[in-house]
């Protein structure tokens, strides 16, 4: 899929010839040529007769077929993506979807991120997201139509060559035949005159019926593993251009205050290799002529920093910020909140229920920290376009938001969207937690293409954060130990009112997704959120709400069955009565996990260990899970998870599982490891020296079971972190005793 | 200075504090070795001088003169490298891809000093992280190799 | 009974008043009734800054987020904390009324204006060496070269009857040596330049020196081999500056050393821990002179085998425990190499002058293993060297180590390569992790304008 790495990566020259000589001034040269070459393409696509139709943008969005699609000579079909690649495996999903229904083998797919642009914009809702798992499910008939559309063009092209009615015409994978003659033509001889052919009324062909399906359900390979697997994939960080500087930032320790004074700015311009010094809102930046010069000169410019004005407008931390306290407030604000859910008698149901079972329980905030840190390569062309190479979830937001920045039209405002080194929400629109505006402004103050780059310190101090939030539970039992009411009030800012806006009076779906939209039969049951704002930018970060909610729901729920003496597993089945989807889901991980056994009970290697049970309904996705732990050394080690995910139906089951264990391994992180601290308006960790992510010895044994029940499909990326951290939770509970009602885990002590 | 890097010899004008990263990056343009902490925390910048694995984030340069560097770019001109990348290929391990190439330099580097490691010896070795959670992938991967009698020839 | 009351009263009331004259008086300075100079020559002030420079006084007086010497710095007592006063010449809340022979008083006899006596914090003991001229050069810098800035001190939060300060002056008279430096007249010029720094103004003996039973340096000059023997304080130890070749500078060249607090580094070390704000905020704005006049005097000084043991020889045999199916079975082997090893080496040689050797290295060798668990845990604050922050610093790794697994990791560097350190109990990281926290990886500087 990656023609430009191969363009951009060290040319062969560098490698096997005799000693070189590379001085800068040649190196410049060369990776001009290369990068020059890897950054038109795909995007230079001639505009023939069909090409040029729609440029007034009449056609439906994922229609215009040679805005997607470019099949060469040599039969290799070029795909643009209008989904970014990051890890997800989208790239080689939508060439299983294009290519079933153009019939064309997905293994000779070569798929990149598309440059901005409304014919890109093919979900349902008119957007254009990689993000909330919506990728394939949002777009998966367009997608499918798209490559019909183009098999038809390539039949309509071969009866014009071959002289014969379209209807006497057939396709086998890269191939039209004309079974009469058993002539056959190659799709790479004839799309140049295709793509040139008017595109179809896209009602006017019909999509395969999925009995038929040749790859769509298949573990196929992905797409872009050679390209990864010897470094030759291009991700934001490795891009250049010619005649570029570096440039490194140095931020103000809290968000919201100024730079003053720089005390050290001669002596810092006078460093080696310095090109200059720049005041940037709430950062100081250096231009240098490598990044690691521009990274020492940053570090050492000494800055006073000032406290804003009123005329500020990004969040302000206060020196005296600390998450320990912040957690208390927010445990401790009084009030029963705005209703996500009310049904039932809540109130009614608890006064008489037998037992009431109240507690607090609490998340924490948690960085993205993907491993490729922030950066942006910013030029602005002799014909006055702005061309940006970012890490991007979403090109036409970003482009419209340089466009609110620049004054530039969004038209002169070109977006490359290398692949992503890791996001889980990292790369949305953030307004000061994104190096892009910073890359703008110097490459503007400097008048040449600026590489800048976030130090992982950099990084850390600016990335938006997983909110924080505490959940004041009751339950009310019968007398039975069997649940008739349920009330959760949150109290949090969501991801969404954190970037968007709070808008009073109104809830925010994604502070309260994982505790709202819960499936178990609980009759009278009530979510609520308060609001209480942050001082510190809030962000997507996988599985969103539900990271956090299904913890805090899943391990109430537990602790409501412990309390009215029923399993776990059992209550729960119980629960979902009636529910045929979630109750065969639920049977399902349980019979993956070799049965149902809570435990405590001692492993054949002499540890007591437990397992805990978990569900969730991420992203139009149900999932559920099962938990295996023990204790070593004082540390939870988590050797199992057994996984059951029903996302309806599938694309790639090779991929979903590999999306499984990775969202298995953030969840595990999550709850053993993660949190992201305050203290005095800062944060404690600025690398993964102090913000420990999980490590290959914590990883737990995988093991997933697929369901597609038939349902409406559903996302993959997210839903199988949700259940996780629950699942540990609850497993660590029973194995203790020791209720938990927080993560992470590593600041519970336990014994050995 | 020169440093010897995948068999080729280049002169290089970086100070001699400068970390290999940065040289390879942004003087040779070789950007397969990734950037992701610069403090030895993540593995991500992983190469191999003579044959050990070496964080190239905290390897100033002053130190390589007369070694053998070798890089991702180079790494399928080592025999024990290219089945390495061959089964990485097979057990599909990389998902965003940032941190493979140390992955790959880290498992090489592994089979080249202990052809058929067991468990607990690719435990040892393999602690480079990885945000995408492909830790089973990698394991799977290795014990393939370690498994195979070419291994180590 | 009455009797003996009666003749014993006299006596105690006698005692009691002496007691007091002694604890409430206030001691003489040569610049009694001398007027405060008007107007000093800007030479005065510039070497005021510079003896200012060589006192460190900015380490604790100063603060990162406040006005230059306007105090703060908080000091943790078995007692309770004390915080560096406002020395700025503001005069409701710093120095401004203080004529020479005040801060004479406050700099080299313990007492404030006021008349009470300062916590031996403030290393008085040494800075009773300084010279007449280095007094006076120092006050017209206080008093003319640093800006007034307001700011109240906070005051200690030791409680009464701890907080009573009348009997530090018994303090100060057991173990202060009152009076100036002293030439020895058998040493040449450079050697007596360096024992005046190092015992006067540089108070290198405040942390390098062994204290008693009341927090008392056990010695003040190099008549007494306890001097710069080594010791712990704050939960850091400072080593031998003395010639022990382990636990001390006998390995090291006076050229190296001269290095060591010119840049922060050389071949066997890198300043970390305590020395960090040293270096950063003092050793490297000494002349080259004062430099090696230090190195030179601390060259002289002898060390003790019977306190080193035999001289470390880097011992390569430790590098077969690291060898993959070795280091499984060593217990802290598989840590070094996951951890310490890319960076210190995995021949422990460190990286040049970037990153020090742990073979031979004095902080793995010293009987005291509070240094190595601190930086393990808390990793070292920035370096900053000609305005320049280090290229790379020591991560800490409290948040991924339990207390076994540093305790283990210490055990194997402290006994590898030629190493003879103890062992490191689990218990004693966990101590120094309840009481210790992470150093900041930003840069921080002291500023004196």
């Amino acid at each position: 899929m990656t023609k430009p790495a191969n363009l951009l990566s060290p040319d062969t020259s560098l490698l096997t010839g005799a000693p070189v000589n590379l001085s800068r001034r040649r190196f410049l040269l060369l990776s001009a040529g290369t990068t020059a070459g890897a950054f038109v393409l795909g995007f230079g696509l001639p505009v023939g007769g069909a090409r040029a139709e729609g440029l007034s943008g009449t056609m439906k969005p994922g229609t215009r077929v040679p805005a997607f699609l470019e099949i060469r000579p040599d039969n290799s079909v070029h795909l643009q993506s209008p989904f970014v690649e990051g890890g997800q495996g989208i790239f080689t999903a939508m060439a299983q979807i294009v290519g079933e229904e153009l019939d064309a083998d997905p293994a000779g797919f070569i798929v990149e991120n598309a440059p901005a642009g409304s014919d890109y914009k093919v979900m349902g809702n008119g957007m254009r997201i990689t993000g909330g798992s919506m990728s394939v499910r949002m777009s998966y008939s367009t997608m499918r139509r798209l490559g019909a559309l183009a098999r038809q063009m390539m039949l309509q092209a071969a009866a014009e060559r071959l002289v014969a009615p379209v209807g006497e015409l057939t396709t086998e994978p890269g191939r039209v035949i004309h079974g009469p003659s058993g002539r056959s033509i190659p799709y790479g001889q004839l799309a140049e005159r295709a793509m040139d052919l008017p595109v179809p009324d896209p009602e006017s062909v019909t999509l395969k019926d999925p009995g038929q399906f040749r790859w769509i359900g298949k573990p196929l390979a992905r797409l872009d593993v050679y390209e990864k697997s010897v470094g030759k994939a291009i991700f934001a960080i490795d891009c250049r251009a010619e005649g570029m500087l570096y440039a490194a930032v140095q931020h103000a320790p809290r968000l919201g205050l100024t730079v003053g004074n720089v005390r050290n700015e001669d002596a810092v311009r006078a460093m080696k290799g310095v090109h200059s010094v720049h005041r940037l809102p709430g950062a100081v930046a250096v231009v240098a002529e490598r990044w690691w010069s521009a990274k020492r000169a940053a570090e050492a410019l000494q800055v006073d920093w000032r406290e804003p004005g009123p005329e500020s407008d990004v969040r302000y931390m206060p020196a005296d910020f600390s998450t320990a306290a912040f957690s208390d407030l927010l445990a401790n604000t009084p009030g029963s909140g705005q209703e996500a859910e009310n049904v039932g008698d809540v109130a009614g149901a608890l006064k008489n229920a037998h037992t009431v079972v109240s507690a607090t329980y609490r998340s924490q905030y948690v960085n993205h920290a993907q491993l490729e840190p922030p950066s942006a390569l910013a030029r602005f062309n002799p014909d006055g376009t702005l061309e940006l190479w970012i890490p991007n979830q979403a090109p036409e937001m970003f482009q419209a938001d340089i466009a609110r920045r620049t004054g530039l039209d969004p038209s002169r405002i070109i977006i490359h969207s290398p692949l992503l080194g890791g996001f889980f929400g990292r790369h949305f629109i953030y307004n000061t937690a994104t190096p892009y505006p910073q890359a703008i402004q110097l490459a503007k103050e400097v008048g040449r293409p600026i590489k800048l780059i976030w130090s992982r310190e950099e990084e850390f101090l600016r990335d938006t954060l997983r909110p924080m939030a505490a959940v004041r539970f009751r339950g009310g039992l019968d007398a039975n130990g069997l649940p008739v009411a349920l009330e959760a009030v949150t109290v949090c800012e969501g991801p969404t009112e954190g970037i968007s806006g709070h808008k009073d009076g109104k809830i925010d779906p994604s502070a309260v997704e994982g505790l709202a939209g819960k499936a178990y039969a609980i009759p009278n049951h009530r979510i609520a959120q308060i609001y209480v704002k942050n001082p510190v930018m809030l962000g997507y970060w996988r599985s969103v709400g539900n990271s956090m909610n299904d913890f805090l729901y899943e391990a109430f729920l537990d602790e409501l069955a412990d309390k009215g003496g029923q399993d776990p597993y059992q209550l729960r089945l119980h629960l979902l009565r009636g529910n045929q989807r979630l109750s065969t889901l639920l049977q399902s991980v349980v019979d993956l996990s070799g049965g149902w056994k809570r435990g405590p009970f001692t492993a054949t290697d002499g540890t007591g260990r437990a397992r805990g049970i978990a569900m969730a309904s991420p992203f139009g996705t149900e999932t559920a899970a099962i938990a295996e732990v023990s204790i070593e050394n004082g540390q939870i080690r988590v050797h199992d998870v057994w996984q059951s995910i029903d996302p309806g139906s599938i694309v790639n089951p090779a991929i979903i599982e590999a999306q499984v264990n990775s969202a298995v391994a953030l969840g595990l992180s999550e709850v053993l490891l993660e949190e992201a601290v305050y203290k005095n308006g800062q944060p404690v960790a600025r690398n993964y020296d102090l913000y420990p992510i999980l490590p290959s010895d914590r990883m737990a044994r995988v093991h997933v079971r697929i369901i597609e029940s038939g349902a409406k499909m559903g996302g993959i990326g997210e839903p199988g972190l949700p259940a996780v951290p629950p699942a540990v939770a609850n497993a660590v509970s029973r194995l203790t005793g020791q209720r938990v009602r927080s993560m992470p885990l590593s600041r519970h002590t336990f014994e050995s | 200075m020169k440093l010897t890097i995948n068999g080729i010899t280049h002169q290089v004008e970086a100070e001699p504090d400068t970390p290999l990263l940065w040289v390879l990056r942004d003087e040779l343009g070789m950007t397969g070795t990734k950037y992701g902490c610069g403090i030895a925390q993540c593995g991500a910048c992983s190469v191999m001088v003579d044959d050990i694995v070496t964080r190239a984030c905290v390897t100033p340069i002053e130190s390589l003169e007369n070694r053998r560097i070798t890089t991702i770019e180079g790494i399928e001109n080592d025999p024990v490298g290219k089945r390495v990348v061959a089964a990485w290929v097979k057990h599909q391990v990389p998902q965003c891809g940032y941190c493979q190439s140390g992955q790959v330099m880290a498992a090489t580097a592994l089979l080249k000093e202990t052809p058929h490691p067991g468990d607990d010896e690719i435990a040892a070795a393999m602690v480079n992280l990885c945000r995408c959670g492909t830790y089973n992938a990698i394991s799977a991967a290795i014990h393939d190799l370690a498994g195979d009698e070419r291994t180590g020839q | 009974m009455r009797k003996l009351l009666s003749v014993l009263l006299p006596v105690i009331v006698l005692a009691a008043a002496g007691v007091t004259w002694f604890a409430t008086r206030v001691p003489s300075s040569p610049f009694d009734g001398v007027a405060g100079s008007q107007a000093p020559s800007p030479e005065l002030i510039q070497r005021g800054e510079y003896i200012a420079r060589l006192a460190d006084c900015v380490g604790c007086h100063g603060s990162p987020d406040q006005p230059p010497f306007t105090g703060g710095l908080e000091m943790a007592t078995p007692v309770g904390s004390i915080f560096a006063t406002n020395i700025t010449p503001d005069k409701e809340t710093g120095i401004g009324n203080y004529s020479l022979a005040d801060f004479d008083r406050a700099v080299r006899h313990d007492v404030a204006r006021d008349g009470h006596h300062l916590y031996p914090a403030m290393p008085y003991p040494s800075y009773a060496k300084l010279s007449d001229d280095d007094v006076r050069a120092l006050y017209a810098y206080f008093m003319h070269g640093v800006k007034p800035a307001r700011h109240a001190n906070k005051a200690s939060d030791i409680p009464w009857p701890l907080s009573i300060r009348w009997p530090l002056a018994f303090w100060s008279a057991l173990f202060m040596d009152h009076g100036s430096h002293h030439e020895q007249p058998s040493e040449n010029a450079v050697w007596n330049r360096g024992a005046y720094l190092v015992q006067g103004p540089g108070h290198c003996g405040a942390c390098h020196t062994p204290r008693g039973l009341a927090f008392n340096e056990r010695a003040l000059d190099d008549s007494n081999p306890l001097f710069l023997s080594g010791a712990l304080l704050d939960g850091w130890y400072a080593p031998s500056l003395r010639g022990d070749p382990n636990r001390g500078l006998g390995r090291w060249s006076e050229d190296e050393l001269h290095q060591f607090l010119k840049t922060g580094r050389n071949r066997h070390a890198v300043v970390f821990g305590s020395m960090t704000d040293a270096f950063n905020n003092s050793t490297q704005f000494m002349t080259d002179e004062d430099l090696r006049a230090i190195a030179h005097y601390l060259k002289s000084l002898p060390g003790d085998p019977r306190r080193d043991g035999p001289a470390w020889h880097y011992d390569p045999k430790s590098n077969d425990t690291l060898a993959l199916n070795a280091r499984l079975k060593t217990p802290g082997a598989q840590t070094f190499l996951a951890k310490c090893s890319f960076c210190h080496g995995a021949d422990g040689r460190g990286q040049g002058q970037w990153f020090p050797p742990l073979a031979g290295a004095a902080s793995l060798m010293a009987r005291e293993n509070a240094s190595s668990i601190n930086v393990t845990l808390n990793g070292s604050k920035r370096v900053v060297a000609d305005g320049i922050p280090d290229a790379y610093r020591m991560p800490p790794f409290r948040e991924q180590l339990s207390d076994r697994q540093i305790a283990d990791v210490l055990s194997f560097a402290r006994s590898s390569w030629g190493n003879n350190g103890e062992p490191v109990k689990p218990e004693e990281v966990k101590h120094l992790r309840e009481s210790t926290d992470p150093a900041n990886s930003s840069v921080i500087i002291l500023h004196m304008r």
